[in-house]
């Protein structure tokens, strides 16, 4: 497979007289191949946009190396962008013109045939408001009408910022199908969020990042599997004597409340086995897999069990590197 | 070309660009409803007593001219007529002065066109002036605030081209704009000489002025358009452009002004832009430099003007602006785009 984008040790910091050195990004490496759905998954400020506009040429980069459909970028950006469509951090336009009239002037001076315009506003299901002004639009109606924008090359890359923002369940669901049924056209979507039940229901590849840094990067359930302690959830009557049984057979297990804690299965029949041998019978044997929200919570550090808010930017958190992380599981036991 | 025809239809659909459409049809329509108010065509009576103070006034400048030649030579004792009478007699030769009272300057109440036609212009270009500023500055500044031009550079991700067509159609839009508008302008008070006032004298070295005149206001809208349109993309907004106008009035017009003249800098006025302005639209500016004649000590007649000529004068607002034209283009070529 060949890779769509390829972002090797990208730096931004911004500068600010008021705010001094901000660093964005810090050494990013991204790689999203064809055919992927990706999501790039990180909480807020982790420098996701800014990444994205490194990467379309609206932001010069400090360092690193960037590459679209196999083009330097931003040096031959030009010779694809007509193949890339983009939005990046919620787009805004031109309150007084209409819609139709804001797509056909990008069609316009991006030389797309007008023709285009209707099928991108059906598209994202603007096709009954795309003549009213934009500043009458709601938020969610804006988000419709930047993806119809980057829709309306027909691009083979699509790089969407945030697309869920302002939208209301039904429309992030359409969005979700919309990139889908793209997907299924051969488009290569890359899509930011930080809303994890989103990358999780239609991504087939996410790299997560953290404080301008990859922590993360694969396929979803392979991403997932690395962090898979296999651990079960294990109902019996008498909690005390199984973990006692169970730590004898060389596995761990704690008591936890009612019920008992054991990681480190491989195979599952094990447990009923070593317990049932001895008279205890289990009523329950459910695997805790980790899912995306665990693992994005672990590896972003966005998780804490303070009381104290956690901060955006997330200052004075010792920094998550990949492989050292300890993944909490829903029950939030602390390892 | 697709870029430019884009922005054409941004330009046009702007708010702020038909404001002073209105404005400018606004002001238009007013000069000339007034103007058409207080004329009227002159009637017979009106015209021969007209012409006869113009010609008497003509025979008594040529009297006076005659008298102070004649007491040059000594052929006339020096005796008091009541005339002003300088030393140099070319002052009040009548051949050489500018203008020579005409008909027209003896009908109150008549517009004539010929007369007129000069400071209207100017009316016109100082407010297509104005236009052209604002406008080249809100252009570019509401689109680096709204957003347009991210979107549009993420069809076009080429900067400089992006900037030099909205640069190229704004001073085409201006162009285009101010042509039309001084036809219809100029076509109007021209209909009005020849119907309630009087067309006057317009012949080819009339109109070869005019056309200069205007000539010289064109290239001027087009250079401020350009740089409003600069030192707004400089500064991210168009209150740049407005800030930076207004400071450089109060500090360096004024301001500057006024503490070269507590120094006693010499010639300050060549270091405004607004001489060059003027010497630019009016071929010539004279201002005044006491030192040119301090060393001057006997009656001997001393000029103490000197001149900015229109050609370094356009020169310095060529610069002016193509530098910062320049620098734009440089400045926004590598900055963040946010
Ligand atoms: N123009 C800017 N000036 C200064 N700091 C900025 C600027 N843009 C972004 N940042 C900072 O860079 C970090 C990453 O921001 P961003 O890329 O927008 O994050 P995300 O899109 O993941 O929410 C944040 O800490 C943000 O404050
Ligand atoms: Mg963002």
């Amino acid at each position: 497979m060949s890779a769509v984008i390829e972002i090797e040790g990208l730096r931004k910091t911004f500068h600010s007289v008021r705010n001094g050195r901000r660093v964005a990004v810090d050494g990013f490496d991204l790689l999203v191949e064809a055919g992927q759905i990706h999501g790039f998954l990180g909480p807020n400020g982790s420098g996701k946009t800014t990444t994205l506009r490194a990467l379309l040429g609206l932001v010069r980069a400090d360092g690193g190396r960037m590459s679209v459909l196999g083009e330097p970028s931003p040096e031959l950006l030009p010779r694809v962008a007509g193949q890339v469509g983009a939005i990046v951090e919620s787009p805004q336009f031109f309150g007084n013109f209409t819609g139709h009239r804001t797509l056909r002037l990008l069609a316009r001076a991006g030389g797309v045939p007008i023709a285009r315009v209707d099928e991108a506003l059906e598209l994202v299901g603007l096709r009954d408001r795309g003549d009213e002004r934009v500043k009458g639009y709601s938020l969610g109606m804006k988000q419709r009408l930047a993806v119809a924008s980057a829709l309306l090359k027909d691009p083979r890359l699509l790089i969407l910022d945030e697309p869920a923002n302002g939208l209301d369940p039904a429309g992030i669901r359409e969005m979700r199908d919309l990139m889908r049924s793209l997907a299924a056209t051969g488009v290569t979507v890359l899509v930011s969020s930080h809303i994890l039940g989103e990358i999780q229901l239609i991504c087939d590849h996410v790299t997560i990042i953290s404080r301008g840094r990859r922590v993360a990067a694969g396929r979803v359930d392979e991403v997932l599997a690395g962090y898979d302690r296999h651990e079960f959830l294990v109902r019996v009557a008498e909690p005390g004597r199984a973990v006692e049984l169970l730590q004898a057979a060389e596995l761990t297990a704690v008591v936890d409340g009612e019920a008992l804690m054991v990681s480190g299965v491989s195979d599952p029949t094990v447990v009923s086995r070593v317990l049932g041998e001895q008279g205890l019978w289990v009523g329950e044997l459910t695997p805790l897999r980790p899912d995306l929200e665990s693992v994005f919570l672990e590896l972003t550090g966005a998780y804490e069990h303070s009381s104290v808010p956690r901060q955006v930017d997330g200052s004075g958190l010792p920094h998550a590197d990949q492989g050292e992380a300890v993944i909490n599981l829903d029950r939030g036991v602390d390892a | 070309m697709n870029l430019v025809r884009a922005e054409i239809e941004r330009l046009s659909a702007r708010r702020f660009v038909q404001l002073m459409v209105v404005l400018l049809a606004l002001a238009f329509a007013i000069t000339a409803a007034t103007t058409l108010a207080g004329s009227h065509k002159p009637n017979a009576d009106e015209l021969n007593s007209a012409r006869a103070q113009a010609s008497q006034a003509r025979q008594s400048m040529e009297v006076s001219y005659q008298e102070c030649l004649a007491r040059q030579s000594g052929s006339l004792p020096p005796q008091d007529t009541g005339r002003y009478l300088p030393a140099d007699c070319s002052e009040i030769d009548p051949i050489r002065q500018e203008k020579l009272p005409i008909a027209a300057d003896y009908l109150p109440g008549v517009f004539t066109f010929a007369q007129q036609a000069r400071p209207l212009l100017y009316f016109l270009i100082a407010f297509l002036v104005l236009f052209g500023f604002l406008v080249g500055a809100s252009y570019i500044g509401a689109d680096l605030n709204s957003g347009g031009v991210v979107n549009l550079l993420l069809w076009r991700p080429r900067r400089l081209t992006v900037l030099a067509a909205k640069l190229g159609t704004l001073l085409g839009a201006v162009l285009v704009l101010s042509l039309l508008a001084s036809v219809a302008y100029l076509a109007t008070f021209w209909v009005i000489g020849q119907t309630a006032g009087l067309p006057g004298r317009l012949d080819g070295d009339f109109w070869s002025s005019l056309a200069a005149v205007h000539g010289r206001g064109m290239v001027l809208v087009l250079l401020t358009s350009a740089l409003g349109f600069a030192i707004a993309t400089m500064g991210r907004h168009t209150s740049a452009a407005l800030g930076a106008a207004a400071a450089y009035a109060v500090v360096w017009e004024l301001g500057g002004r006024l503490v070269m003249e507590i120094i006693d800098a010499r010639r300050p006025d060549q270091l405004m832009l607004s001489s060059h302005i003027g010497a630019w639209l009016t071929g010539e500016a004279r201002f005044w430099d006491p030192q040119i004649c301090a060393g001057n000590a006997g009656n001997d007649y001393c000029d103490s003007f000197y001149s900015l000529t229109w050609g370094p004068s356009l020169l310095v607002l060529l610069v002016l602006t193509g530098g910062l034209t320049a620098a734009a283009f440089a400045v926004f070529r590598r900055r963040d785009l946010l």
